[in-house]
């Protein structure tokens, strides 16, 4: 288990919140993104790369890395910026985000991007090849882990529970999934477009081991990523409760904010908050 | 033709020993692992065959993980259920990802006969063959289910294989040399060529066997490798015996007659003639009966290439 102080958990918002900026940057240039996820989504994201996956920017396929399985494929943004930030590519390949042919699509692509581990998009395929990438280093007895993020809407396609319980039947231990519970999906609030409530119980039911946090807050994801598994021989489940858009206050918490389209006047407007909640760390 | 072997046991036997020279081979069953002729395989390698139960989708997703550390899973379950039930699983998970991957579908066709339409797979050569990247292989005779594991297992990418389940004659030379994407000329000949694959690669012989007897003189390719197709020895089919006929037991749209007449219609073009089920859901009932209704006998299969030659 790893705790962040005073002065780590400063130094990792200001990251989050250059991260955010590297988003603004993605959207400055293809002006159009799925915002709400990717702001939601971002701390996790932010935390797993800088404070506790083992990567090596320079040596992307490295065996002995810890993989990052972005399940809600249209979040890319979120890894787009933080790959960025992480040093897997420059920044200037952010300004290439919606133009042909770059390799920053609206759905990560392995192939063209490094750092990329799966190629997502389609909900509910995610936690499957991680499931697989956990069992494979399992049998080659690398300790390794595999991080997964999922949406709470994408946890209404079926497959995801082939895959929840297929991991907790080959006890992969290894495996750490958070779903980004912002509570909103494309067309109204997750519990009114199709409930799965009681999320922990399901997992649980499952067989995994579950927590519940404030996905926002450094602190608590650092604390419980680094104390896995919650139960032995149990893959994990991080429950962390989320605002869609975190850090657009015009945007923060609205459906209608799940796509963006941005005009120029939006995107001065953004970037002066982010100025500002920059300011405000300390 | 007196040589009969079981599909699902050459298949087990194959895989034991490719698993034996390529430590990385591990097996994926989706229940009924015996059915799948994965029982040497697990006696063999009890920690290298994973089983999950009946989740097809999550197979496919598991297997194409368990790949990018560099296993070289097969994935082995009922045709259908690992091609046309998981299709976006092995569209994005496989193809898309380039994932080293195996999925053998077995008992297609029309082989579980008595089991009807959500069992018997006619489509899936069709959908899995629009799969960039995705290599698939319809072995003729149990020789070739041999040499298509190893061959399989050597080939880094996706690979599709589809099996039948009752026991298939031996056709082909044990130390013939199988190339993925290269078809395999059975009987020279120059008014017409059988193109036939898989399962009733056995029926196309026989139709070949009574034409030679009736006087006509065709040519009969093993196209074992359905994608990527081997467009030289169709085109040079086509054009030096001038007709062609496929044969398979799958459906006619988006099959091996499919593939071929989408190369000579628009490279070689050539009156054709393509065997296999039209656009419907099959009946129950044995399975070579159920054969002789859709056309697929010998006999029949001959009788078609003669009025088509007339």
């Amino acid at each position: 288990m790893q705790k962040l102080n005073d002065h780590e958990k400063m130094a990792l918002e200001k990251i989050a919140v250059q991260n955010r900026k590297n988003v603004l940057r993605l959207m400055k240039a293809g002006r159009m993104g799925h915002i709400g996820g990717a702001l939601s989504a971002i701390d996790i994201i932010t935390a797993l790369y800088f404070k506790i996956m083992r990567v090596d920017p320079q040596n992307s396929d490295w065996p002995q890395r810890d993989r990052f399985v972005l399940s809600a494929g249209h979040k890319c943004l979120a890894l787009y910026a933080t790959l960025a930030e992480k040093g897997f590519f420059s920044h200037e390949v952010l300004d290439t985000y919606g133009a042909l042919g770059s390799k920053l699509g609206g759905h990560p692509d392995m192939h063209k991007v490094p750092g990329v581990e799966t190629n997502t998009g389609a909900l509910g395929h995610g936690l499957s090849i991680a499931g697989g990438m956990a069992m494979g280093l399992k049998m080659d007895s690398l300790d390794a882990r595999v991080y997964v993020m999922m949406g709470d809407g994408e946890l209404a396609e079926g497959s995801n529970w082939e895959a929840a319980a297929a991991a907790s039947h080959h006890r992969l231990d290894n495996l750490l999934v958070f779903v980004d519970r912002n509570h909103l999906q494309i067309s109204g609030p997750t519990v009114d477009v199709m409930n799965y409530e009681p999320l922990d119980k399901r997992w649980q039911a499952f067989g995994w081991g579950v927590r519940e946090i404030d996905g926002h807050d450094l602190k608590q994801i650092v604390v419980n990523a680094t104390d896995i598994p919650f139960e032995k021989g149990k893959p994990s489940v991080i429950l962390a409760d989320t605002v869609k858009s975190k850090g657009l206050s015009f945007a923060e918490d609205k459906v209608g904010f799940h796509y963006w389209k941005a005009s120029d006047e939006d995107l001065a407007i953004a970037e002066r908050e982010l100025d500002e909640i920059e300011e405000g760390i300390k | 033709m007196d040589d009969l072997r079981d599909p699902r046991k050459t298949l087990g036997e194959a895989l034991v020993a490719a698993a034996e020279k390529n430590k990385n081979i591990v097996a994926i069953s989706a229940d009924s692992s015996s059915g799948s002729g994965l029982t040497p395989f697990h006696e063999r390698f009890p920690e290298r065959h994973i089983e999950f139960g009946i989740m097809e989708q999550g197979v496919i997703g598991f297997s194409a993980g368990l790949a990018t550390t560099g296993k070289i899973p097969f994935a082995v379950a009922i045709a259908p259920f690992v091609t046309s039930r998981p299709f976006e699983m092995f569209r994005n998970d496989l193809g898309y990802m380039r994932q080293n991957v195996k999925v053998v579908g077995r008992c297609a066709g029309l082989t579980y006969s008595d089991l009807g339409a959500t069992h018997q797979s006619l489509d899936d050569i069709a959908i899995i063959r629009t799969i960039p990247g995705v290599t698939v292989i319809n072995p003729g005779d149990p020789v070739d289910i041999v040499k298509a594991v190893h061959a399989a297992a050597a080939h880094v990418g996706p690979v599709y294989i589809k099996l039948g389940s009752p026991k298939m004659p031996v056709l082909m030379d044990e130390d013939y040399p199988f190339q993925i994407g290269k078809g395999v000329v059975m009987q020279e000949g120059n008014d017409v060529t059988l193109i036939g694959t898989g399962t009733v690669l056995s029926k196309a012989v026989e139709a070949t066997r009574i034409l030679k007897e009736k006087g006509f003189h065709p040519r009969l390719i093993n196209m074992h490798t359905i994608k990527p197709l081997d467009r030289e020895l169709v085109l040079k089919a086509a054009a030096q015996t001038g007709k062609i006929v496929t044969v398979e037991e799958g459906y006619l749209a988006g099959g091996l007659g499919s593939c071929v007449a989408e190369l000579i219609a628009t490279e070689q073009p050539v009156p054709m003639k393509m065997i296999g089920i039209d656009d419907q859901y099959c009946d129950t009932g044995p399975y070579e009966e159920l054969l002789a209704q859709y056309g697929l006998q010998g006999e029949q299969i001959a009788d078609t290439v003669e009025q088509f030659l007339a």
